[in-house]
């Protein structure tokens, strides 16, 4: 079906709010479908324009999409398509050189759009958006970046930047490391191997050899046993779990001194946090995974 | 059911499972086969006759019978496999102390410690061994400990570390007779840092220096109520008492360990009022003291004698050490007889004799040293003990409890002042190498003895605590 009056530009999700003409605001939460006025054609004041033809005249929607089950939605596809038609021309970036986006994922923009959209709908949109995303940030238009702010996430996880890791005025570097339930904070200082936890030597909090040597493997995998004096606080868990956090937090710390280290670490396996935790036990079983014995009858 | 009453004591006792009070008659019907008539033999006595054949509630299972589950009886198992430790054979094998490994390669140009050499500063960190005939008078005063690792290695040898000097330097000045007359002294450190192992180095620089030595090996077996005791008579308030049989065996380690004591004779007869027994005039200090370590009857009046010998004029210092001094600062586990209270372990003369040197108040006028060690292993916690320790160490951390009990007589002990703190820490780096390469020389450390691997061992063992620097080193490899 094609229409012969030409729709108005009512997009959906233009800043501007096309009954009230406010601003809406950056986060809308959309809930209930809106009435059908933007939809469809104002009411046709017979009397001030009165038609050509009054036998012929019949209401025409203002939206191609009035006839979809998901008006909004195709609606906000319709305006993308458009905006790429217009500004397709405009000089882009390689796509890793361009900005970082989070766009929304399909649920949060079904919540938006309060409908029913599928994710393969959904995708196109996206796919849309990566390409005008890829336009010359600095040639970009004001409108077009303006329609593109709605798909984004609210909270953008790629705008938090990591506070990079200093050594402080006093020479420290500090590292946080956990392992099961215990977690260490852990300064290191150029030293002579000195080592104290929680205020102790070391072969006062743990017995075992083989948890000291876990606690300062990262020192020992890279031949810095004698460079560095460290100074953790350990709480929580076993000696296994606080020996293995040790580990954690002095390589981190050790990557601020040495950040040249990180590959020997990581072949080391002081890098990345083991996320294992005490299995829960489930109903039924008698710990985690065992189960009561059979009992015939 | 009726029953019938009786008239004379008006009860119904006519059924005498129902009469509690009187006991079922003892039937001379009961075996009428094995009773005669008109006897009074002692047939009665006899066990009655056994029944022969199987019970009758035991029949034997029919062939098919379901049977019920019982437990059979696991035939015993032959337990004569081997001979038997005899009584006191698996405590020797545990108290065992070898000081020889055949195994151990030996140490090609080990220098011996001398006396001359316990003073020089340049030894300092090197290893030096222990010539055999202070080992053998080592052993005689059990100044080896079964856990030291001596059994690593060919023969005993000892690290000089910076305390030691300094040990040897005090010594060598109450020789030369300067104002300082004796050392009186507690080792404290953490575990493993060499505290037994300093009080042996001062007893090899006193037997070097032929100074008498008297060693209590482990204070524990003065209070664990394994040896006997029993009060002094003479003493009331408080009551002391003697142990006689570990009193007579010091005697003997005594004897043995110093041959010193042979050259040295009783100045003056002995009153034959202070002992039980005549002893000749003029027998030597060493013949003494067997005398009293023959006969434990006569260990404490013989000891004391000795010990009043020792401090004359012109004799030589004394060296008295004691490990585990927090033993001896609480109740011991001896009971006292009239009011059957623990006794303190201060009520015995033996700890008192030690006691009383280490606070000062007894001297020691020929000079010497009361060196005493704590342990950190296996001991009493004694809140008195800690903060008595650390004021004296200097130690502004701890602080009298008000709300706490504090044991006043452990507080005497060192409210006279005169007692040193010395804090056994780790071993410095240079002192951990050499150690290590005198280990590696002797074939017991395999690694490569680098900066790289001393300074890791050092740092594992927190900081060069040489006990824990074995474990790592020594035995400790997979």
């Amino acid at each position: 079906m094609t229409s012969k009056l030409p729709w108005g530009a009512t997009y959906r999700l233009s800043t501007h709010c096309p009954r009230c003409l406010s601003r809406l605001p950056p986060r809308r939460t959309l809930t209930t479908p809106p009435h059908k006025l933007a939809i469809a054609a104002p009411p046709i004041d017979l009397t001030s324009l009165p038609p050509p033809n009054p036998q012929n005249a019949r209401v025409v929607p203002a939206s191609p999409s009035y006839f979809t089950g998901r008006p909004d939605s195709t609606d906000n596809y319709l305006n993308l398509l458009a905006l790429l038609r217009r500004y397709q021309t405009l000089p882009t970036v390689p796509p890793a050189q361009a900005p970082r986006v989070a766009w929304r994922t399909v649920t949060q923009y079904r919540l938006l759009v309060g409908e029913p959209v599928r994710a393969s709908k959904y995708h196109k949109i996206v796919e849309v958006l990566q390409r005008l995303n890829r336009i010359h940030p600095s040639v970009i238009p004001l409108d077009l970046s303006q329609a593109m702010e709605i798909y984004k996430r609210d909270v953008d996880p790629y705008a938090v930047k990591k506070k990079p890791a200093i050594i402080d005025e006093d020479g420290r570097a500090y590292g946080v490391g956990r392992r099961k339930s215990s977690s260490a904070k852990v300064y290191l200082v150029q030293g002579e191997g000195e080592v104290l936890v929680n205020g102790k030597s070391i072969n006062n909090v743990f017995g075992r050899i083989h948890d000291r040597e876990s606690a300062l493997w990262a020192l020992k995998a890279t031949g810095r046993m004698d460079k560095y004096n460290v100074w953790a606080l350990v709480t929580g868990g076993g000696s296994t779990g606080q020996a293995e956090a040790i580990t954690l937090g002095a390589a981190k710390a050790l990557m601020v001194f040495e950040p040249a280290l990180k590959p020997a670490l990581r072949r080391a396996g002081c890098v990345t946090r083991d996320p294992r935790r005490v299995e829960r036990k489930k109903p039924g079983h008698v710990k985690a995974r065992k189960m009561p014995a059979w009992v015939k009858r | 059911m009726s029953f019938q009453t009786c008239w004379r004591c008006l009860s119904k006792a006519s059924d005498p499972a129902l009469n509690p009070l009187r006991a079922p008659q003892q039937s001379w019907l009961l075996f009428p086969a094995s009773t005669a008539p008109f006897t009074i033999s002692a047939s009665l006595l006899a066990l009655p006759p056994k029944k022969k054949g199987r019970p009758a509630m035991t029949e034997k299972l029919v062939r098919g019978a379901k049977q019920t589950f019982t437990k059979k009886k696991k035939k015993p198992t032959d337990t004569n496999k081997g001979r038997k430790p005899a009584p006191g054979e698996r405590k020797a094998l545990r108290k065992r102390v070898v000081l020889s490994n055949t195994n151990a390669l030996e140490v090609h140009g080990l220098q011996d410690v001398s006396a001359e050499s316990i003073t020089n500063d340049g030894l300092k960190g090197q290893v030096l061994g222990i010539p055999g005939p202070i080992v053998d008078r080592l052993r005689a005063v059990e100044a080896f400990k079964v856990p030291q690792g001596w059994a690593l290695f060919r023969r005993p040898a000892m690290l000089m570390r910076k305390e030691t000097l300094e040990f040897g330097k005090e010594m060598e000045g109450i020789a030369q007779n300067e104002e300082k007359k004796s050392i009186r002294r507690v080792y404290v450190g953490e575990r493993g840092s060499g505290k037994t192992l300093m009080l042996l180095q001062a007893m090899t620089m006193a037997f070097l220096k032929d100074w008498v030595v008297i060693n209590i090996p482990n204070a524990q077996d003065l209070i664990l109520a394994q040896t006997e005791y029993a009060p002094l008579p003479s003493t009331t308030n408080p009551t002391l008492y003697t142990q006689r049989t570990y009193t007579a065996a010091l005697l003997s380690s005594i004897s043995r360990s110093n041959p010193i004591l042979t050259d040295l004779q009783l100045s003056q007869p002995a009153s034959t009022s202070d002992l039980p027994i005549p002893i000749p005039p003029n027998i030597s200090l060493s013949r003494l003291a067997l005398l009293g370590a023959s006969d434990p009857e006569t260990a404490w009046p013989i000891f004391q004698l000795l010990l009043t010998e020792l401090k004359k004029p012109g004799r030589p210092p004394l060296t008295l050490c004691l490990d585990g001094l927090a033993h001896v600062m609480c109740n011991t586990r001896y009971i006292s007889a009239p009011k059957y209270q623990p006794i303190h372990a201060h009520d015995f003369t033996i700890i008192k004799f030690f006691l009383d040197h280490l606070s000062g108040a007894e001297g020691l006028p020929n000079g010497g040293a009361v060196l005493a060690a704590t342990s950190n292993s296996n001991n009493p916690v004694i809140p008195t003990l800690n903060l008595a320790l650390s004021q004296l160490e200097g130690n502004q951390a701890v602080q009298r409890d008000p709300f706490a009990k504090y044991d006043e007589r452990v507080l005497d002990v060192f409210n006279k002042g005169g007692v040193e703190v010395q804090r056994i820490g780790g071993i410095t780096k240079e002192d951990a190498r050499a150690l290590m390469e005198y280990w590696a020389r002797s074939g017991v450390c395999r690694q490569k003895v680098d900066e790289g691997f001393v300074g890791e061992k050092w740092s594992l063992s927190g900081g060069g605590v040489v006990g824990e620097l074995e474990r790592a080193v020594l035995r400790m490899r997979i």
